[in-house]
């Protein structure tokens, strides 16, 4: 269906893809320069620390969380924001800081989880498709398929399935990741097929195996790896999504989305119970967002709008 | 005209067999066994093998699928495990009110897209410029149920100023106040990828020689942003438009179970939460069929856009 809404412009699978060195292991010195390139933007400087802050606030959360993320205490329930509770608490009395903390962990973790994997196996699918001429029909029209169920739609068949929980929105999130990430990867290395390296190492007699590791995908990764960490934000953005229409996981887990459904039900009483939550949503997706605009800027300009 | 639509519809065929037949193998891999379901969970081993065989279950898969599909061209989707209503007429009930609040939300986003994008573009460098580019990269970071639990915090519970709940009938019959807070929420997730697109398309557009033959020939300056700039940036736009066509789907969903709209996204999710498969198949189903006629519809719009596509 997608194919055919003509415009190539907009489309990742259409865009040039990123100049092929003319040797398969010239990418290196360029990535070299990355950190400091990136350390010269004063955007993408703040979002990376952001990013950090939060990705090891996440990490370290039950050595920093002040309170159990558990523990329930009626008596303080719904207090606003105060120096015992930075974030005040929630419904039941549980600190929103602690909860916050170890929300971020589980809502990290599952963007990461669907980016990462549902990259890897679009990629795998899309540089396939490039490689075998045959196969690649049949690929793409699968990834055109999967292509018709918006990732929300997704969201929902498959917990339907599994039932709802983290993994259900993970293998969500992976689904809806793959086609988009196997068109873009697909445009990549159909690319660096063109490319008179890819010729020279047939010519020698290097296996396909060789051709398809060292010479093709090592000269899509960054492509790849741009556009992955550009979506990484909309991942998240789904997930929560899925969290909040109740999903993903359950209580009294902690999941930022899921977080900010429940809040919704004191929003009158207690507004700082949904929007702590969703704030952090907020400010993860903003800081990622940043980030991926520049590593795209500086890795692989032309895939700019 | 007429012959490039009909194209279009058939090369989508495949995508909506391929739909059609995901929907189907949901119900398959569904963990509870539909013939054990009718039969009740402490029913004789040969009574559910009947009820199975009276059901065509025990059929092999493609001749389930054949049936499938023609049972669905008649509008047999089955009946709600819940409400015993037809899930045919469930979806009826509900897609009305789905398409309401989505081209809502376009109605309110789309100009307001383009007339950030535009004026950014023309103020480029200024504060104006600025403040739109970070509302649109701050816009497509926001959740877009923080936005409704904003608009339904403030808007419609402190400030009184718009019903947050139900909806309270169609557009035509007095319905619109109770639209405008749901269709704003979902339109918040394209009026930042539309004002960010329409800058940089009338930004390459204000460079172009057609431009500044325009301005020569002495054309007002609103006229030659209006007809000649902002027209050729409507193109990029609209298929910007197509490829959010899945945000603004899945915003739906959440968009109104947070309103509590009686459209087919809460029916999904209701039907999901209470084991009807039924039910939550066909929603499924009708809203992956609604991606598919917005695609649709896009690429026909863009003909029309632009003339040039049509002869290619």
């Amino acid at each position: 269906m997608t194919t055919l809404s003509s415009p190539p412009a907009a489309m990742p699978a259409a865009l040039p893809t990123t100049a092929a060195p003319a040797t398969p292991e010239a990418a290196a010195p360029r990535r070299a320069g990355l950190i400091a390139r990136l350390a010269r933007d004063r955007i993408a400087l703040c979002a990376a620390v952001v990013l950090a802050v939060i990705v090891l606030a996440a990490l370290l959360a039950p050595w920093i969380s002040p309170y159990d993320p558990y523990f329930t205490d009626l008596g303080a329930a719904m207090q606003p924001p105060s120096a015992a509770h930075w974030f005040g608490t929630d419904n039941t009395g549980r600190d929103m800081l602690s909860r916050v903390l170890y929300g971020t962990r589980n809502t990290l973790m599952m963007g990461l989880a669907g980016v990462l994997f549902g990259g890897v196996l679009g990629a795998a699918l899309g540089i396939v498709a490039a490689f075998y001429k045959r196969v690649d029909p049949w690929i793409m029209r699968v990834v055109d398929i999967l292509l018709a169920f918006p990732a929300i739609l997704i969201g929902l068949a498959v917990a339907a399935i599994l039932g709802s929980g983290l993994t259900a929105v993970i293998v969500a999130l992976v689904v809806s990741t793959v086609p988009d990430v196997a068109r873009v990867a697909r445009g990549a290395a159909v690319g660096v097929m063109g490319q008179e390296f890819m010729e020279a190492g047939r010519a020698v007699g290097l296996s396909n195996r060789a051709l398809i590791w060292r010479y093709l995908t090592l000269n899509c990764v960054s492509t790849i790896a741009v556009f992955m960490t550009l979506r990484f934000g909309q991942v998240i953005l789904v997930g929560s999504a899925l969290g909040f229409l109740g999903m993903g996981a359950q209580p009294p887990e902690a999941e930022l989305g899921m977080m900010a459904s429940q809040g919704r039900d004191f929003l009158f009483m207690a507004p700082h119970i949904a929007t702590v939550p969703s704030l952090a949503i907020f400010a993860i997706v903003l800081a990622a967002n940043l980030l991926g605009d520049a590593v795209r800027d500086v890795l692989d300009p032309r895939l700019q709008q | 005209m007429g012959p490039l639509i009909v194209r279009r519809v058939l090369v989508s065929m495949p995508a909506l067999l391929g739909v059609l037949f995901l929907c189907f193998c949901l119900l398959q891999v569904v963990p509870t066994d539909p013939a054990l379901l009718v039969a009740g969970g402490d029913a004789k081993p040969e009574v559910v093998e009947a009820i199975r065989k009276d059901m065509g279950l025990d059929r092999p898969m493609l001749v389930q699928f054949g049936d499938y599909i023609f049972r669905v061209a008649q509008g047999d989707l089955g009946r709600s495990m819940i409400s015993n209503k037809s899930v045919a007429e469930e979806l009826a009930e509900t897609i009305g009110p789905t398409v309401e609040l989505m081209v809502g939300a376009m109605v309110l986003a789309v100009p307001l897209g383009l007339v950030l994008g535009t004026l950014a573009a023309v103020k480029r460098g200024s504060w104006v410029d600025r403040a739109v580019v970070a509302l649109s990269v701050a816009g497509v970071s926001m959740p877009v149920f923080f936005v409704g639990l904003l608009l339904i915090q403030y808007v419609g519970y402190l400030w009184d100023l718009l019903p947050f709940t139900g909806r309270t009938g169609p557009v035509w019959a007095g319905g619109l106040p109770s639209l405008i807070l749901p269709a704003l929420t979902l339109g918040s997730v394209l009026i930042g990828p539309i004002a960010r697109l329409t800058r940089t398309a009338v930004l390459e557009v204000l460079g172009a020689d057609f431009v500044r033959t325009a301005r020569a020939k002495g054309l007002r300056e609103s006229a030659v942003i209006i007809h000649h700039a902002l027209r050729n940036a409507l193109i990029p736009v609209v298929t910007l438009v197509g490829l959010q066509a899945a945000f603004l789907l899945g915003g739906a969903v959440v968009t109104e179970t947070m309103f509590s709209w009686p459209g087919v996204g809460r029916l999904a999710v209701g039907a999901i939460v209470t084991s009807d498969y039924p039910t939550a198949q066909g929603a499924i189903m009708i809203l992956a069929l609604a991606f598919l006629v917005i695609n649709l519809i896009v690429d026909v719009l863009y003909v029309v856009l632009d003339p040039r596509v049509q002869r290619a």
